[in-house]
């Protein structure tokens, strides 16, 4: 009995001195990510390997985790309950429609105090992009992904339909959808699911064009939001039966597969082009900026845009830890590796990058829209400042589209959502 | 039954467990969305702005369109779906040739993840690549070559609830088990007056598993009144509201930091929900079957 008793004890024992050793050789720090740039994202390939090679130079003392986050809506729906439970992620990627809400939880990590111990982030950010992102010298999350968004419009149909040039105003644009649906094409790619993105841009593009760059500022009562509606209106006459419900992969799959003719993204869509659309699709894009309202208080060849994503991390009680994950960030914002992400994705970056000479001719375009726009506004979504706004635009839009309310409805539904 | 004195120790140690874990599972949280309901709570700050979240909600018409739309979804379990599963019960109880084919074919339903009959379902009614309209343009109902269903104001709302349907397998093997336990006298005898296999059904079966298509209804109306992920998933209450839910509705109230609110939809939520089981109490008092 007793040494069965005693086979028994140094069995645990044995167990126990295996998992102390064991624990005490891991000293690893776990440094968990939910990526959303997994799975079909443009910059999936580059942003693995990055982790994989900081893995490698990091091994036995730091590995970073990525958990796959497919949907963006999801994810930022995920991120808005873990701001408000306080239970953020190590790291996080945060639309700028967050950004208020991360700091003033004041459960994101301050990186301010990083800023002034190494020179890195100022050397590789342009001037003041770190200062402009901070709220009482606090810099809850870094800037990081810039977006501008043009039309992207498939050549080969319009010409098909008798046009050489994208048209600068929306009455000439929607002539020249009546000759694109004469010919059997759509004209345009539209949706109201999720959170409405492609029409949302359209509709940010028509509000900054009729109210001009700083339409948010003058609220909701401005016509311009109705004049806006009033465009949308009208394109809903030109997009694919389904556009209503929709999400971005339907109404990105209609553009990539040539069955419409004008489609609005960011840059990060110009890799889908070749690695998603039909063959030769991509050297049939062109790009232009948005048509302009006439009598708008808009500018001819003004862009909508601005910061896209940022890189957050969650408060940390363990300095080694928090020291990993700033060593983290700071690999992800290496202009090398940043001029990577760019080069394979089309994404544009707001850290000063050597970008290589044959960047792909869409982001070159586009670049150049940037450098020739009188003005980047705001998106609808980033400048309504409203998250309740904001997320009832997919519910006014698709009763506008379906007839249930006119533009005015359609401003009030929103009015009614704050 | 009356407690002596000396037991009611051991009967409160033998309840605590449960009743530690309901009051903290259930009773707090409920306290604690009660309470929440009268603030501006967004995850960060909060203050007391006493009833105004449920002014709010009731001059919303969204939010009084999502209680109607769960009504339907209700109404519609309990007078279509469960009496559905109550007549293929009756028919499969007659255990005639590939009664357990058909049984299981029902019940798969269940068995496979309501996110993937969600996906599955949008494919069928997609406007331009559905199986649905791909079937009606085929048999000369191309006026719908492109119907938007899940789209359309007009279709939106029947196409979820239509396709809810296909849950009746579950009521269906409910009720199907308790005919099984019907003791084979009745219908010897019933044979013996003469009785056809319909006067059976309806004479002798469907009385005596009465009460358990009560349960069945009581169970069907608590889903429904629940009922969110198809909806999430398919139409994610649009389009223009009109097939809103109260759980997406809270849903949408959480997600754009309106916590408070969001506490006050839920608290409605529940009324409702415990108003509705105590009507149906009194609609459906029955005698059990033993």
């Amino acid at each position: 009995m007793i040494k069965l008793i005693l086979k028994k004890l140094s069995i645990i024992f044995i167990a126990i001195s295996f998992t102390v050793i064991s624990s005490v050789a891991s000293a690893e720090i776990t440094i968990t990510w939910p990526s959303i740039w997994v799975g079909k994202d443009s910059k999936t390939t580059v942003i693995g390997e990055l982790i994989d090679e900081f893995n490698a130079a990091n091994a036995g003392s730091i590995k970073v985790v990525v958990e796959e986050q497919t949907d963006y809506d999801i994810y930022a729906q995920k991120l808005t309950a873990q701001i408000a439970t306080g239970d953020l992620p190590d790291i996080m990627t945060v639309g700028a429609q967050l950004l208020d809400v991360l700091h003033r939880s004041g459960k994101a990590m301050d990186l301010a105090p990083h800023i002034n111990s190494d020179p890195h982030w100022n050397n590789v950010y342009p001037e003041n992009a770190l200062q402009s992102a901070m709220t009482d010298g606090v810099l809850s999350a870094l800037p990081y992904e810039l977006f501008v968004t043009p039309v992207t419009y498939n050549k080969k149909i319009l010409k098909e339909a008798g046009y050489d040039e994208f048209p600068d105003n929306y009455d000439d644009f929607f002539k020249m959808c009546e000759a694109v649906t004469a010919n059997g094409k759509v004209c345009t790619s539209q949706m109201t699911g999720k959170n409405g993105w492609t029409s949302m841009l359209w509709y940010s593009q028509a509000l900054a064009s009729a109210g001009g760059p700083d339409i948010y500022e003058k609220g909701l009562d401005h016509p311009a939001y109705v004049k806006a509606f009033e465009v949308m209106e009208k394109m809903y006459q030109y997009t694919t039966s389904d556009a209503i419900g929709a999400d971005a992969g339907v109404s990105g799959g209609h553009f990539l597969n040539e069955r419409t003719a004008v489609f609005m993204n960011g840059p990060w869509f110009i890799a889908r082009y070749t690695s998603d659309g039909i063959p030769g699709l991509h050297e049939n894009i062109g790009v232009a900026a948005a048509p302009m309202l006439m009598g708008g208080e808009g500018s001819p060849g003004g862009y909508v845009g601005g910061r896209q994503s940022s890189l957050a991390a969650g408060k940390q009680s363990d300095p080694a830890k928090e020291e990993a994950i700033v060593k983290f960030l700071k690999w992800l914002t290496i202009p090398e590796n940043v001029a990577r992400l760019s080069y394979s994705s089309g994404a544009m970056f707001i850290v000063n990058a050597d970008l290589p000479n044959d960047m792909d001719r869409l982001f070159i375009e586009m670049k150049q829209g940037i450098s020739d726009a009188p003005y980047v506004a705001p998106i609808f979504q980033n400048g309504i400042g409203s998250l309740a706004v904001a997320s009832e635009f997919p519910q006014a839009l698709s009763a506008l589209a379906l007839g249930d309310v006119t533009p005015e409805g359609a401003v009030e539904m929103l009015q009614d959502a704050e | 039954m009356k407690i002596k004195k000396d037991e009611v120790g051991w009967l409160l140690l033998f309840i605590a467990p449960t009743l530690i874990l309901f009051t903290l599972f259930f009773i707090l949280p409920i306290l604690f969305l009660l309470a929440s309901s009268f603030t501006n709570w967004d995850g960060i700050d909060a203050e007391f702005v006493g009833f105004e979240n449920y002014i709010k909600l009731f001059n919303k018409k969204s939010f009084v369109r999502a209680i109607t739309n769960n009504l339907y979804w209700c109404i519609t379990a309990a007078l279509i779906t469960v009496p559905l599963g109550l007549i293929i019960a009756l028919l499969l109880s007659h255990r005639s040739r590939g009664w357990k084919v058909f049984r299981t074919v029902l019940f798969v339903p269940q068995v496979v993840s309501s996110a993937a009959i969600a996906m599955l379902w949008a494919a069928v009614f997609n406007a331009e690549y559905g199986l649905l309209n791909f079937i009606l343009d085929n048999i000369g109902l191309s006026d719908y070559k492109n119907h938007n269903w899940l789209g359309n104001v007009r279709t939106a709302n029947a196409a979820l609830i239509g396709f809810s349907l296909c849950y009746v397998g579950y009521f269906m093997v409910i009720m199907l088990a308790k005919t099984a336990s019907i003791s084979e006298d009745y219908y010897d005898a019933a044979k013996i007056d003469g009785a056809s296999q319909i006067q059976k059904d309806f004479y002798i079966t469907a009385p005596l598993i009465k009460s358990t298509f009560f349960l069945c209804i009581i169970l069907a109306v608590i889903f429904n009144l629940r009922q969110f992920e198809y909806v999430y998933l398919m139409t994610a209450g649009g389009p223009a509201n009109k097939t809103q839910v109260l759980v997406v509705y809270i849903w949408n109230e959480l997600t754009v930091q309106r916590l408070g609110r969001g506490s006050a939809a839920g608290v409605i939520m529940i009324a409702l929900g415990a108003m509705l089981l105590l009507l149906l109490r009194r609609l459906l008092k029955s005698e059990t079957y033993n």
